[in-house]
C-alpha cells in the first residue's frame, strides 16, 4: 500500500516501473528454480545487497520478525518429519503423530535450503513494497484489464482516507464514551460497532460522491485509453539487459543441473566449478547496486544515464 | 459557443415526492457569470445538477421540461460530447477525487475521452501550469491541502477544455484564503477565456463582484434574477432570505433606503450620507491603552492551563508554552490558520491528547489522571463533521446512545434537548436522511445530552448558510446562559463577532493574543468583521451588528 512507500534519493527510485518489475521477476523467478544452498543464498545477499543500498535496510528489519519464526518453523517440520535422510544425528523417543524422532543432516539442510529460499522470497517482497509505488506498477498492466487497475488505484487512494476517517470517528465516539481500550476481547469488538458503522455509512456516502464525479468526467461512456508518463532511460535498458543476462544463466545452469541439488539421501560436495555460471547470475543481478555507487560517486553519470 | 436554455423544468429526486425544481425557465448565453444564491435545501445544487446532465441522468427521479445547450437538447448529446462542453466542481474535495496523485486525476478525464498520449501531455502542462499546480504533480492527493485538492478538482474538469464550468459551493469546505484563490482562478478563466462560469454559493458577498448576473433560490424556484448587487440586496434583506452579509442586514435593519454589498460602499454612505468624520488613529491608541484591563478570573476557572506544551510522536512541537484561564460561562472563539494548533489544543482538552509537559485543569481536576471517556459526561465535544456520529436508525437512538454509554438515565433530558434544539420533530427519522443543518444539530444533542459543563466545538460553522449560522449562534448563547461554558475554533470572523465574547489568536503552537471580542476584533485589518471594518476610524470598539444599528439609529435621528 501507498502509505508504505516514500521516494529515496537513489537510482533504484528513478527507474522505470517495469525495469524494476522485471528484475524483481527475475530473482522470484530464480529463487523458485534453484535448489542449491549456494545459489540460494547468493540470491538472498543479492536480495540483502539491493535493500541496504536502496536505504531499506530498517523496512527490512522489521520483516524479519515474522519471517525468521517462519524460517524456523520449517527447518523443525522437515526435521521432525522427514525420513529420507541418512546421516542420522538424533535418535529419540516416540512421540504421538510423528513416530519415532529420527533427525537427519539431509532433513536438516534441506529446511535450511528451503528456508533460505522463503528468505529470499519475503525480502524481494519487502523490496517491491518499499520501492514500487504500486499506481505507476498498476498502470503497466493497464493495457490488459482496465477496471481491475482502476478499482486496485481508487483503494490506495482510499485506504489512506479511510484511515483517517477510522482515527477521526474514534475520537468522537470515545467522547460520547464509547470505551476502546478497557473491557474484554469481546466487548471491545462490541464496541468498535458504532465506529465501523459510521466509517461504513460514511464511505457509501463518499462513493457515490465519487461516481457522480467521475459519471461528470464521461466514465463509462465508451473505450479509454490510458495516459502514460513514464520515460525510458539508458539506465533501464541497461538493467533489463543485464536481468535478461542473469535470467539466461540462471536457465543455463539449472538445465545443466549445476543450480540444483540433491539433498537425499546423503549429501553430496560440490565442485567449484558448478558456480561459473552463478558469478554470472549475481554480477549481472547487483548491477543496479554498482550502478547506484557509480552514480552517486560520478556525477557524470547521472547526466549520461 | 454555448448558450443554455431551460425550459419549464420540474424535478423531484426519487423516492420523495417533493419537487426539488419548480418551473425553471432560464437563459444563459455564453461567457456569461452567473451566480446563483439561496440557502441549503433551495435547489441551486439540483439546478446545476440539471445543466451537466447528472439531472435525471445519474439521479434518477421524474423530470419535465427541457434543458438546451446551442439549441439541443441534451439528452440527445452524446456523454461524451457532453463532458466536453460542461464541466463541474463539486463542493467536496476529498470525495470528487478518484486517484493517487494530481496528474493522473487530471489525466481521469481525458482517458475517459479516449485521447491519445501526447495530446493528454500537452493539456496537462497547459492547465498544471495556468493552476500553478506544477510544484505537486506527483504528490500524493491525501496529502494535500483542502484548497490544493479543489486546485486540482478545477483542473481536472478545465483539462477537458469545456465551455461551460459549473461550480457547487466550491469554497464551502475550504478556509477563507484558499477559498479567495479558487475563486479568482474561476474569475480569471471567465474573463480570459471567455468560459461561461455558474457558480452556487450560500453568500451573497462572497463573489457577487465579478457576477454579471445573480439568480436567487428558494424552495426549487427562481426568485429573483437581475444583474445589479444592489438591487438583489435591497429585495433580499426585506424578505430576509439567508444569503445576505451582516453588512447590508445593517443598513436593511434600519430600513436605509440604499443597500450597500462592500465595505467600500458602506464607508462611503457613512462618509456622505452620515457625516461622520474620521478619527485620528493616535488617539484610537491611547484610548486603546487605557482600557486594558486585568480580567482576573472570578472564582474558579473552569479550564486551567499552566505551560502547557505539546509534541506529536513524529516530533512536531504543536502546542507551545499555553498558558490560558477559562471563566465559567464565557464563550470563546479560537482563531488562526490551519496549523496554528487550535485542533490540537482542543483535543488536549478533552483529553484526546496528554499534555507533554505542564498542566490542564478542567474544574480543578487533572487531565493527566482522567481518560476521555470519564471526562466526557463534564466535556462535550463537536467535531467538524457531523457525520462522524450518526449511525443509528432514528435521532432518538442517536441521542440516548450517549446516555446509555455513560451509564445514564433518560429522565425527559432526549426531549428537553431535542426541543431545545427545535430537532424534536425529527425524534423517529433517521438522522442520515436530515440536511446538514439538522444532522448537525442531531449531533450537538448527542453531546449535550449529558448535561456538559464545557462544551468544545471544532468550527462548527463551516459549510452552513447566514440562517443556519444564525441558529447555532443563538442555541449556543442559550446554552451558555443555561450554564454551559463553550470554546470553539472558527475561521468565521463574522460569527465569533455577533456570538462570542472572548477571543483567542493563536498562531505557530502559541496564543498570540487573548481579549475580550470587543478590543481584538475592532483594531485588526484580516480578523475583524464587516460592521468593524465599516466604522474603522469613525467609531471605537463596534463589534456587532446591534452596536452598529444603534449608532446608525441614532445618527439617522440627528
Amino acid at each position: 500500500m501507498i502509505p508504505l512507500y516514500r521516494e529515496k534519493d537513489n537510482l533504484i527510485y528513478k527507474l522505470h516501473p517495469f525495469t524494476i518489475a522485471f528484475f524483481i521477476f527475475a530473482i522470484f523467478f530464480l529463487s523458485l528454480i534453484f535448489t542449491h544452498p549456494v545459489y540460494l543464498l547468493s540470491l538472498l545477499a543479492v536480495v540483502f545487497i539491493l535493500i541496504v543500498d536502496s536505504g531499506n535496510f530498517k523496512e527490512w528489519k522489521g520483516y524479519l520478525k515474522i519471517a525468521i519464526p517462519l524460517v524456523l518453523i520449517i527447518i523443525i517440520i522437515n526435521a521432525l518429519f522427514v525420513r529420507v535422510g541418512s546421516t542420522v544425528i538424533y535418535s529419540g523417543p516416540r512421540l504421538p503423530f510423528i513416530g519415532k524422532v529420527r533427525i537427519t543432516l539431509e532433513a536438516l539442510a534441506y529446511g535450511a535450503g528451503m528456508g533460505v529460499r522463503l528468505m529470499t522470497i519475503i525480502s524481494i517482497f519487502c523490496f517491491y513494497t518499499y520501492t514500487v509505488q504500486p499506481d505507476r506498477f498498476m498502470k503497466l498492466f493497464s493495457r490488459f484489464g482496465n477496471k481491475t487497475v482502476f478499482i486496485v488505484t481508487l483503494s490506495i487512494r482510499l485506504f489512506p482516507l479511510m484511515i483517517s476517517d477510522y482515527r477521526r470517528i474514534m475520537e468522537v465516539q470515545r467522547c460520547r464514551g464509547v470505551k476502546i481500550d478497557s473491557g474484554g476481547f469481546r466487548n471491545r469488538i462490541k464496541n468498535t460497532f458504532p465506529i465501523v458503522s459510521v466509517l461504513l455509512l460514511s464511505s457509501l456516502e463518499r462513493s457515490f460522491q465519487q461516481a457522480e464525479s467521475m459519471y461528470a468526467r464521461g466514465y463509462g461512456s465508451g473505450k479509454r485509453t490510458v495516459y502514460n508518463r513514464e520515460l525510458w532511460r539508458i539506465r533501464d535498458y541497461m538493467i533489463i539487459t543485464m536481468t535478461v543476462i542473469a535470467i539466461i544463466a540462471g536457465v543455463a545452469s539449472y538445465i545443466k543441473g549445476f543450480g540444483t541439488y540433491s539433498y537425499y539421501p546423503v549429501l553430496t560436495h560440490f565442485d567449484i566449478s558448478e558456480f561459473n555460471l552463478l558469478y554470472i547470475v549475481i554480477t549481472a543481478l547487483i548491477f543496479p547496486a554498482i550502478l547506484d555507487w557509480g552514480w552517486k560517486k560520478w556525477p557524470i553519470l547521472k547526466l549520461k544515464i | 459557443m454555448a448558450d443554455i436554455k431551460i425550459e419549464n423544468l420540474n424535478y423531484s429526486y426519487p423516492e420523495t415526492g417533493k419537487k426539488a425544481l419548480n418551473g425553471i425557465n432560464l437563459t444563459i448565453p455564453q461567457g456569461q457569470f452567473v451566480l446563483i444564491v439561496g440557502g441549503s435545501g433551495s435547489g441551486k445544487s439540483t439546478l446545476i445538477r440539471s445543466i451537466a446532465g447528472l439531472v435525471p441522468d445519474f439521479y434518477g427521479g421524474t423530470c419535465s421540461g427541457k434543458v438546451e445547450i446551442d439549441n439541443v437538447e441534451i439528452d440527445k448529446i452524446e456523454r461524451r460530447k457532453l463532458v466536453q462542453k460542461v464541466g463541474m466542481v463539486f463542493q467536496d474535495p476529498e470525495s470528487q477525487l478518484v486517484m493517487t496523485d494530481a496528474e493522473q486525476e487530471i489525466a481521469f478525464g481525458l482517458e475517459n475521452l479516449e485521447l491519445p498520449n501526447n495530446i493528454m501531455k500537452r493539456r496537462i502542462m497547459e492547465v498544471t501550469s495556468a493552476l500553478s499546480l506544477s510544484g505537486y504533480k506527483t504528490s500524493f492527493i491525501p496529502e494535500l491541502s483542502g484548497g490544493q485538492k479543489q486546485k486540482v478538482a478545477l483542473a481536472s474538469v478545465l483539462a477537458m477544455q469545456p465551455d461551460i464550468l459549473l461550480l457547487d459551493e466550491p469554497t464551502s469546505q475550504l478556509d477563507p484564503i484558499a477559498g479567495e484563490e479558487i475563486l479568482t482562478m474561476v474569475r480569471r478563466l471567465n474573463e480570459e477565456n471567455g468560459i461561461t462560469i455558474i457558480l452556487t454559493e450560500q453568500k451573497l458577498e462572497r463573489c457577487f463582484h465579478f457576477a454579471d448576473r445573480i439568480i436567487a433560490m428558494d424552495k426549487g424556484e427562481i426568485i429573483k434574477d437581475c444583474t445589479d448587487v444592489s438591487n438583489i440586496a435591497n429585495w433580499a434583506v426585506r424578505e430576509n432570505k439567508p444569503f445576505i452579509p451582516p453588512l447590508s442586514k445593517l443598513f436593511a435593519n434600519i430600513n436605509y433606503p440604499k443597500i450597500p454589498v462592500t465595505v467600500k460602499e458602506g464607508r462611503e454612505f457613512l462618509k456622505n450620507e452620515f457625516f461622520l468624520e474620521e478619527i485620528e488613529s493616535q488617539e484610537i491608541n491611547t484610548y486603546e491603552n487605557k482600557e486594558v484591563h486585568d480580567d482576573l478570573p472570578e472564582g474558579r476557572p473552569i479550564i486551567d492551563i499552566e505551560n502547557l506544551w505539546f509534541t506529536y510522536p513524529n516530533g512536531s512541537e504543536i502546542l507551545k508554552n499555553i498558558d490560558l484561564k477559562i471563566k465559567l460561562n464565557t464563550f470563546t472563539v479560537i482563531m488562526g490558520e490551519n496549523g496554528s494548533g487550535k485542533t490540537t489544543l482542543l483535543k488536549n482538552l478533552n483529553c484526546l491528547l496528554k499534555p507533554a509537559r505542564g498542566h490542564i485543569r478542567i474544574l480543578g481536576q487533572d487531565t493527566k489522571i482522567i481518560t476521555v471517556e470519564e471526562l466526557s459526561s463534564m466535556v462535550a465535544y463537536l467535531s467538524q463533521d457531523p457525520n462522524d456520529y450518526l449511525f443509528l436508525p432514528t435521532v432518538r437512538e442517536e441521542v440516548n446512545f450517549t446516555l446509555n454509554n455513560l451509564g445514564l438515565k433518560d429522565d425527559g433530558i432526549v426531549d428537553e434537548i431535542l426541543s431545545k434544539l427545535g430537532i424534536e420533530k425529527f425524534a423517529n427519522s433517521n438522522p442520515r436522511d436530515l440536511s446538514t443543518g439538522e444532522r448537525q444539530r442531531v449531533a450537538l444533542a448527542s453531546v449535550l445530552v449529558t448535561k456538559p459543563r464545557l462544551l468544545l466545538l471544532d468550527e462548527p460553522t463551516r459549510g452552513l448558510d447566514y440562517q443556519l449560522k444564525e441558529n447555532l449562534g443563538e442555541i449556543l448563547l442559550n446554552l451558555r446562559d443555561e450554564g454551559t461554558t463553550i470554546l470553539m475554533i472558527a475561521h468565521d470572523v463574522e460569527f465569533a463577532a455577533e456570538y462570542s465574547d472572548d477571543i483567542i489568536l493563536m498562531d505557530d503552537g502559541g496564543i498570540v493574543e487573548k481579549g475580550s471580542k470587543y478590543e481584538l476584533l475592532s483594531n485588526s485589518t484580516f480578523y475583524s468583521p464587516q460592521i468593524s471594518r465599516l466604522f474603522h476610524n469613525y467609531r471605537r470598539n463596534i463589534v456587532t451588528l446591534k452596536q452598529g444599528e444603534e449608532v446608525l439609529t441614532m445618527l439617522k435621528k440627528a
